[in-house]
């Protein structure tokens, strides 16, 4: 009784069932629930690994026409408007190779919850699931995921990607996602504001030209934010952008480097200049600092453009972006923040599996479904060979008609790689913990980041580099 | 005796100054959810200006919670596939299919069933633990007090596994069954049973009763508002489940706490529909304790016993 | 019959009516042993117990001496009749570590800071919320006062409310600018920095707990006041007992059992804390000053994959909780039991 109806339970029979079972004060039938001795339900587990992924196909049937068999249904997890992109290329898939893909919508952080408890407890994981950058390192790290470089090798798609979305997604035992989008960096300013009090970004190199031509922004306006709650992501964008890496190629602690040192002397000198705002990040008076142009600019992913559309609309046309400043003259000006992969996990039978790969090589490794998520949904994609498409010189209404696409794509193919490990969120932690004593004078730059790796260090048994 | 009555309207004058400012103190966050879910996003966020009174959107909110592709919060009208034709009359005989339930009814219909079900098996071990020795009893006692500690978030996985397991995958017994035997539950039972007189339990006994009579003809009865409050303890308990259930239920049965958290996006909160949500949720709860405390008068024990 | 008002010290001859009431009510007639019959009444709840809670409470156990280094794949059991078979493959790839995971906890600081938020709380919000709830069971159960029923709803009615919501409304209310301060500035009062300083972004969280909890409390002890026999007050009444004495030595002793459920079951709850600090202070916020041990369990367990780790914080966690509900049930006087 009990495993039929997980598998059957999707549909409203199932509720039925339910319903019906409470008619019998569900005490008595649970004895039987214990024993697995259920001849009756015998095809329903079998010996091979069907029986561990219940939740990711309803339907391991296979179609076994032509080429290595599909399962038929696949279920693929997702957030908010990555799910809804992914929708747009179900149908052209299904069209095209068949098969059934429901893409399955969940909340961002009820989705990692829920997927890393099936993965951890090996079974009900879907056919495949989103999965940020900053989160693939500990995620491959726990050996729940599916390797596919075999795959990977067969498609010949591996360098159409961007070079720097690998690193995390790689570990000695193979490759365990697709590169789906990546966040170039771009600083998105009020235009209106600016031009007000002349302040031209395109005359504007590094940081400390910036944080100049601040200066003449009135007391209660300020430049830009540096909110004391997300120290960590203005490093970490800054640190990518000159090349610094968190932790050396053998995992040594590696954020006191001269290079990080020099991105906390800067974090150090906006906070002294006077020109940043402290709003905590993504709070409501964050946003309406923005629509009200007390904060000028935001340096941020290409994502960022859609979600201020969405919060500010009445902003729109009085935007702009350009690319960040530099840490120093002639300096790399590009960087990057977010970004999102496709996984498969482990327990997934080999026909559910390879119906979620042939999805995902459609849907990510294809120039036209790339682009048509980024036309529809603003996902920067990951795949270097859409680079050239036209589709990026369309001009932006909200940011005043800048086609800031281009600007993007000329952007990504610069972007250092950089070494999330599974002790990023020690990082995060350290560097917001020390940078904050930095600011308010307890601290020098060189002792805040020598005491952070040593933070690091110590929790997680690794050596300072 | 002026004296007297003097100090009488004071008390009581006390009394109600005490209890107004108590609900009033509560009032005011649930009254602003209420006025959230009256408001645009932008005018109840606005920092500068906070409104404190009622707008008009609220059904434009509703609307916007029932559009939503990805969380049902109230049921709908199912799909009526199958019917008999009477001639006049189409009478649908699948009614389960009739509606489709929503958070809300999945919500009130598992919290519902854990209650009735948790109800029977928590006074029957508290009544064991106040009013039986035995062996081990203190023991057993504590051990189960200490599950009352286990945090769920790292019960989940071996939870799942077991689920997963027995097949009880996306299925409402998950989330009901584990915790029938509600620790909170039996401990309250033990406490409250403990006032039950012994000699009450020895006459009855003299009279010819059977151990289980005594505990559903005296115990019981005796216990109308204790197990009112078991009542609400155990509703709430399993209406605000929301890890295991995240973790084990599909889309299409997710409960309130669940469908809500879906609302919170990755850069975006809908907090408009999250106030309509939470308001709408609240209503039930609200039928239910005005229902329950009705129960809450003295029990036979208090007035009638007598040497 | 003159009534002696002056306190401090018991009327003798309350407490002694008061005692001979109490026995004659039979409170302190012993339990008859009853051998079988009360594993009977508890075998239903030791079945559910051992199919569902056992396996992953031992497993949690378990987990305490390993580390955790992935998944596993490894297959456990095979059976295969004929008819049916079924493979139970290993969830975990793991190391023994033995005791390594409790030393570690020595030299946490963050888990010690995680600890002292939580003592912290509870040692501010429990007291606060239990004195809150029971005078307004007391309050609510005086026959005085008019639409109790209401009262009752209203006080009881937070928590019911969602999570998101009402921190999210928590949130509004405790910004530098939001309500609270609004009150206390136009009162001529200083603003109070409530979610950015460490020490009142704690007392934030106490407050929204107690907002959510005095009501559910005040239910449970409403619920014992019923129980309590209405002669013992007659007693009281006849020796001409003032309300706060007939408060201090009926309601509070004859409560006991009901109060100490609630103090235990409180303590417990603060320990578990979760989402509230989440929510309104961003996790931790600021500066790990809200951190709670759940909080940190939760971290070590589904951030970190520090599975090993996190059971035996788990344990530690029973173990501390268990040591108090001890001490609180022997002070509480529950050893008559």
């Amino acid at each position: 009784m009990k495993i039929v109806m997980a598998n059957n339970d999707r549909s409203p029979v199932g509720r039925r069932r339910v319903l019906k079972g409470v008619g019998l004060a569900g005490l008595a039938g649970l004895a039987g629930c214990a024993g697995t001795g259920d001849p009756g339900s015998s095809t329903q587990t079998t010996a091979s690994d069907d029986s561990m992924d219940s939740g990711g196909s309803t339907d391991t049937e296979t179609t076994a026409a032509s080429g290595p068999a599909m399962a038929d249904s696949i279920e693929v997890w997702g957030w908010d408007v990555a799910a809804k992109s992914l929708d747009l290329v179900d149908e052209p898939y299904e069209d095209a190779n068949g098969g059934d893909v429901s893409i399955n919508q969940i909340g961002r952080a009820d989705l990692k919850d829920k997927f890393k408890s099936t993965v951890l407890s090996g079974s009900g994981a879907p056919a495949a699931s989103m999965m940020e950058s900053v989160d693939a390192a500990s995620w491959v790290n726990t050996g729940g995921l599916r390797d596919i470089s075999a795959w990977l090798e067969e498609s010949g798609i591996k360098g159409e990607f961007v070079e720097g979305k690998w690193g995390p997604l790689e570990s000695d035992a193979g490759t365990f996602a697709l590169p789906w989008d990546i966040g170039p960096v771009g600083t998105f300013y009020r235009r209106d504001v600016l031009d007000e009090y002349d302040i031209d970004v395109d005359s504007v190199e590094t940081w400390d030209q910036y944080i100049e031509e601040g200066q003449k922004l009135p007391d209660d306006q300020y430049l830009l934010n540096l909110p004391s709650n997300d120290y960590d992501g203005l490093w970490r964008m800054m640190y990518r952008q000159i090349g610094g890496q968190p932790f050396t190629s053998n995992g040594d602690v590696n954020i006191h480097s001269d290079k990080s040192l020099q991105v906390a002397r800067i974090l150090n000198r906006i906070r002294d200049s006077g020109v940043a705002n402290d709003v905590a990040s993504w709070s409501s008076s964050w946003f309406t600092a923005f629509g009200e142009g007390t904060t000028a600019s935001l340096t941020a992913g290409a994502w960022m453009e859609g979600t201020l559309k969405a919060e500010l609309g009445d902003t729109s046309g009085s935007w702009g972006v350009f690319k960040p400043p530099a840490v120093e003259s002639g300096g790399s000006r590009a960087t990057n923040w977010g970004g999102s992969n496709i996984t498969i996990p482990a327990q997934i039978s080999e026909e559910t599996a390879r119906r979620a790969w042939d999805y995902m090589a459609f849907a990510l490794g294809r120039p036209e479904n790339q682009l048509t998520m980024y036309r529809e949904f603003g996902i920067f994609p990951a795949l270097e060979t859409t680079y050239d498409s036209e589709a990026y010189d369309e001009p932006h209404e909200f940011l005043d008609g800048q086609p800031a696409g281009r600007l993007f794509a000329d952007i990504a193919p610069e972007i250092n790689p950089y070494r999330y490990t599974v002790d990023t969120p020690e990082v995060t932690k350290a560097i917001n913990t020390h940078f904050r004593d930095m600011m308010a004078g307890d601290k020098t730059p060189k002792e805040a980041v020598d005491a952070a790796a040593q933070q690091v260090a110590d929790r997680t048994d690794r050596d300072l580099a | 005796m002026r004296e007297e009555t003097r100090r009488e309207a004071v008390w009581q004058f006390l009394t109600y100054g005490f209890i107004l400012l108590g609900a009033v103190t509560t009032l005011v966050p649930l009254y602003w959810i209420f006025v959230a879910s009256t408001l645009e996003e932008s005018e109840f966020l606005s920092s500068t200006d906070p409104r404190l009174i009622p707008g008009d959107s609220f059904l434009g909110n509703f609307e916007a919670l029932r559009a939503r592709e990805n969380v049902q919060f109230v049921g709908r009208v199912g799909e009526m596939t199958q019917y008999v034709d009477l001639g006049p009359v189409y009478f649908a005989y699948d009614f389960w299919n009739l509606w489709n339930m929503g958070a809300i009814e999945s919500s009130i219909f598992v919290a519902g069933v854990y209650t009735i079900l948790s109800l029977l098996l928590c006074s029957m071990a508290g009544f064991a633990f106040a009013k039986y020795d035995f062996r081990f009893k203190q023991p057993i006692f504590y051990a189960i007090l200490a599950t009352l500690i286990l945090p769920i978030q790292l019960l989940v996985i071996p939870l799942f596994l077991l689920m997963s397991q027995i097949g009880l995958t996306n299925s409402y017994w998950a989330i009901i069954l584990p915790w029938l035997a509600n620790p909170l539950g039996i401990f309250l039972m033990r406490q409250n049973m403990r006032s039950i007189p012994d000699a009450l339990l020895e006459s009855a006994r003299m009279d010819g009763a059977t151990e289980f009579q005594l505990y559903y003809k005296i115990a019981l009865p005796t216990m109308k508002s204790s197990l009112a409050a078991l009542s609400i303890i155990l509703f709430l308990f399993q209406w605000n489940l929301f890890l295991f259930p995240l973790v084990i239920l599909d889309q299409g049965k997710y409960t309130i706490p669940v469908a809500i958290n879906q609302l919170v996006g990755a850069q975006r909160v809908y907090y408009d529909q999250i106030m309509v949500a939470a308001t709408l949720s609240i209503i039930p709860i609200f039928i239910l304790f005005l229902f329950l405390q009705k129960q809450f008068v003295s029990g036979i024990l208090a007035g009638s016993v007598k040497e | 019959m003159a009534t002696r008002d002056s306190l401090p010290g018991p009327d003798p001859s309350v407490r002694d009516r008061l005692r001979f009431a109490r026995q004659s009510v039979g409170e302190l007639v012993p339990t008859p042993g009853e051998g079988i019959v009360g594993y009977v009444f508890l075998l239903p709840a030791f079945v559910l117990f051992g199919v569902f809670l056992a396996f992953p409470i031992i497993y949690t156990f378990y987990l305490s001496f390993f580390r955790f280094n992935g998944v596993g794949n490894d297959t456990l059991l095979w059976i295969d009749t004929g008819f049916f078979s079924y493979r139970l493959t290993s969830i975990a790839d793991l190391e023994f570590v033995g005791l390594a995971n409790y030393t570690t906890m020595f030299s946490d600081s963050l888990f010690h800071q995680a600890l002292f938020n939580t003592t912290f709380i509870l040692v501010v919000q429990v007291p606060l919320m239990v004195a809150l709830a029971l005078l307004f069971a007391v309050a609510l159960d005086a026959s005085f006062v008019r639409l109790r029923g209401v009262f009752r709803t209203v006080l009881a009615l937070p928590v019911s409310a969602n999570l998101v919501a009402y921190s999210t409304v928590f949130l509004l209310m405790m910004q530098d600018a939001g309500l609270v301060n609004y009150i206390l500035t136009s009162l001529g009062l200083p603003a109070i920095p409530w979610l950015t300083s460490s020490f009142w972004s704690r007392i934030t969280i106490v407050g929204a707990v107690t907002w959510r909890w005095t009501g559910y409390n005040m239910i449970i002890l409403l619920a014992g006041l019923q129980n309590i026999p209405q002669q013992l007050y007659e007693a009281a009444e006849i020796d001409g007992a003032t309300r706060i004495q007939k408060f201090r030595y009926v309601t509070v002793p004859q409560l006991r059992p009901v109060l100490l459920f609630v103090f235990v079951t409180s303590t417990i709850g603060t320990f578990k804390l979760f989402s509230e600090p989440v929510i309104i202070n961003g996790g931790g916020a600021p500066l790990d000053s809200t951190i709670t041990i759940v909080q940190y369990i939760y971290q070590a367990a589904f951030i970190d994959f520090r599975l090993g780790y996190a059971s035996a914080l788990t344990y530690v966690l029973i173990a501390i909780v268990s040591v108090l509900s001890a001490i609180q049930l022997n002070v509480g006087g529950d050893s008559d039991a």
